[in-house]
């Protein structure tokens, strides 16, 4: 029989987890922490003296004044001093931030990527310059004690190889984890997640999903991403690609998937689909309203697409060399379509009810089999959901079993735009929050 | 779970027309309840009625299980009810910070200092992860109708309502800004309060709302789960005051 864990093991597994509290928590009075931990007073005190003798934490007065009695002292993280590196390689953006315990985003550097194949090079290139720039302005004092990425694609769990996703580039494998930690060599691992498995687990940790144990997060990032999880972890799978509920089949005489399959969810309700269907993007033909006999898309690359969106997310619609009328790409130009339905727009009222529909009925399938206590749309279908929420709900009212759906709760991601990244940030921070005392020793040395 | 709010048999009349027959209407915490219906179906004279605005010809009130009795807008002011009317009740000409403590500090007896009027300000519109706003100390005048909205439903939080009622806060919106204010008003709820939410785009009722109260020519045709109904079936509890076995049988509530 193995004997009980030591007191050295307990020690750094309460450092962990009080390090864990107000990381995710913010600041936290020693007295809130010792009635969440059940742990007593004395306890508390140690602990916190050595995170904060360690640089990890800070005791401070509450600002707060007007109520009565003594204010208990608060423990705070050290956001400025404690950081860890987020990448997120999305199919129109990468994104570099650095990250403070505590979740506060310290700096951050985004270039619009143009659509087309990816290379392994065009990726790491401009993230790793965007850490060094970004390393170069911190203060001395400031310790780094992680990084990772979140990419738009299947992701290795075990040697952080990714496959491009549909919408990236040939269907290949790529040393993307071992190429991030060759070129920043900053001596550590970078970590690779899938964007959307690490957006939910942001969600579920910092997000609207604090608190539920089942909940299934939905991304769209031109191709539709997921992420289940299932009482409290992460479905990975056998290798880690568990999860890809775009490519669930939804309609099987349906529009063909960048992956070579036929109605796939993203197919049916992906960026390109929604854009076609109202009618903007040139050359398409517009598509038939309802789950009947629709018109196959061109496959991807076959529309010249400019990215057409000003730094100020302003709408800037331009002229391509040939003279034609180069549209919206990404989430702009979803957001133009709800726009339009809003105003009146019958063919972006329609598109969007199609869309609406099959999502409904995707969703619909994954409440089902899940039984979630929470279903979460980001990305483009934060504006997707709530521009066709009838028809979701409608879809779900009919085809979905009553018992799996009674206590469901629709929502739409609360990290928005930043769910990805701050699922990144999360990754990297495992390992401090885990063995905070043993990781800040690796990062210093 | 008991409602916090509910009513049964309201009538009112404006002189001979009767706007409200007979209408039951319950509101949850922790819930948004929408609330639909044509135009001059009645819905902000309901919510007048419930606002103290109007006195109502019969009908009973409970908040939290007990009959109360509400005869002035200050009377569920008191209870812990807040309405966003459609003509936001905020001064152009004062900040953000000003607006979210007027006409309240004599009220309940309390002279608050300016810093702490901002500080309380600035955290509550933090609790509720509004981003939108450069500063606090900003004219209301300089505001968009998003941010307007925003501030207003922000005033009901400061104040610890229990009961939020928005009448049709997203009218006059673009798209960016309706989401903010959907997503605000599902954060709400998520924060225990009970919202009502009155709109006529189907999408912002479906995408927040957990019961749907349907008024029919002043008559509660039914009041369901979001879950459990389809947007045909709320379209026809609109139009024709009943659908399938919901609502009306003879112009009266099945
Ligand atoms: N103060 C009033 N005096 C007389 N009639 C009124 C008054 N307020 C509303 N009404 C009438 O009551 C009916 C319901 O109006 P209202 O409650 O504003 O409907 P809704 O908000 O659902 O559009 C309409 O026929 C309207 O003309
Ligand atoms: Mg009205």
């Amino acid at each position: 029989m193995r004997a009980g864990p030591s007191q050295e093991e307990i020690r750094r597994h309460n450092l962990g987890a009080l390090l864990r509290h107000v990381h995710l928590g913010g600041p936290t009075s020693r007295a809130e922490l010792t009635s969440r931990m059940g742990l007593n007073r004395s306890t508390i005190m140690a602990l916190t003296a050595d995170l904060t003798a360690a640089g990890l934490v800070r005791e401070e007065l509450p600002r707060e004044t007007g109520r009565a009695g003594r204010p208990s002292l608060v423990v705070r993280p050290e956001s400025a001093r404690v950081y860890v590196f987020a990448f997120d390689v999305g199919v129109d953006r990468l994104v570099a931030a650095r990250v403070g315990l505590g979740g506060a985003i310290l700096d951050r550097r985004e270039t619009v990527r143009r659509r087309g194949p990816f290379s392994l090079e065009e990726i790491v290139g401009p993230l790793a310059g965007f850490a060094r720039q970004m390393r170069r302005k911190t203060r001395p004092d400031t310790v780094c004690v992680g990084a990772a990425a979140a990419f738009s694609g299947g992701v290795n769990r075990g040697n952080g190889v990714v496959r491009f996703g549909p919408n990236m580039g040939p269907a290949e494998d790529v040393p993307f984890a071992e190429e991030m930690t060759r070129r920043l060599a900053f001596g550590m691992p970078v970590k690779v997640g899938n964007d959307a498995n690490l957006a939910a687990l942001a969600e579920h940790s910092r997000g609207v999903g604090v608190g539920c144990r089942d909940l299934i997060y939905l991304h769209g990032d031109v191709g539709v991403g997921g992420g289940i999880i299932v009482n409290g972890q992460l479905l990975g799978g056998h290798a880690g690609f568990g999860g890809e509920i775009g490519h669930m089949v939804v309609n099987p005489k349906g529009r063909l998937c960048g992956c070579g399959s036929l109605g796939c969810l993203e197919a049916e309700v992906g960026e390109r689909t929604l854009l076609e269907a109202a009618g903007r993007v040139p050359g398409a033909v517009s598509v038939a309203t309802g789950p009947g006999a629709v018109p196959v898309a061109a496959g991807p690359g076959a529309v010249s697409i400019a990215a057409g969106s000003g730094a100020d997310g302003h709408e800037t619609p331009r002229s391509g060399a040939d003279g034609r009328r180069e549209r919206l790409i990404g989430r702009d130009a979803v957001r133009a379509v709800v726009d339009a339905a809003d105003r009146g727009d019958i063919v972006a009222q329609a598109a969007l009810s199609r869309v609406g529909d099959w999502l409904g009925l995707g969703v619909a399938n994954l409440v089902n089999v899940f039984n979630p206590e929470m279903v979460i749309f980001g990305g483009m279908l934060r504006e997707v959901y709530l521009g066709s929420a009838a028809q979701v709900r409608s879809r779900l009212a009919v085809d979905a079993l009553s018992a799996s759906r009674e206590g469901l709760r629709l929502r739409t991601s609360a990290l928005g735009d930043d769910a990805t990244l701050m699922g990144a940030a999360e990754l990297a921070f495992a390992p401090v929050l885990a063995d905070p005392l043993e990781a800040l020793a690796r990062a210093g040395s | 779970m008991t409602p916090v709010l509910e009513l049964r048999g309201i009538d009112k009349s404006f002189g001979p027309v009767q706007v409200l027959h007979d209408v039951d209407f319950s509101v949850h915490p922790g819930e948004v309840t929408a609330l639909v219906g044509d135009n001059g179906a009645g819905k902000s004279t309901l919510v007048k009625c419930i606002g103290g605005i109007h006195a109502v010809d019969s009908g009973e009130y409970f908040f939290d299980g007990k009959t109360v009795q509400i005869n002035s807008p200050r009377d569920a002011a008191e209870l812990g009810i807040e309405i966003v009317y459609q003509d936001l009740a905020l001064c152009d000409n004062l900040d953000i910070v000003q607006n979210m403590f007027l006409g309240r500090e004599h009220r309940r007896g309390i002279v608050l200092d300016e810093d702490t009027m901002e500080e309380m300000a600035a955290r509550t519109l933090e609790s509720l992860s509004v981003r939108t706003v450069k500063s606090i100390r900003q004219h209301v005048s300089s505001l968009s109708g998003g941010q307007r909205q925003t501030v207003a439903i922000a005033k009901a939080v400061l104040w610890n309502s229990k009961v939020v009622i928005l009448d049709e806060p997203t009218a006059a919106l673009g798209v960016a800004q309706t989401a903010q204010v959907l997503e605000l008003v599902r954060r709400l709820a998520d924060q225990g309060l009970a919202v009502v939410l009155i709109s006529h785009n189907m999408n912002d009722v479906f995408a927040v709302s957990d019961r749907i109260a349907a008024l029919y020519l002043g008559r509660m045709a039914a009041q369901v789960r979001t879950s459990d109904v389809t947007h045909a079936q709320v379209v026809e509890l609109i139009t024709s005051g009943r659908s399938g076995d919901l609502g009306l049988t003879n112009g009266v509530s099945a």
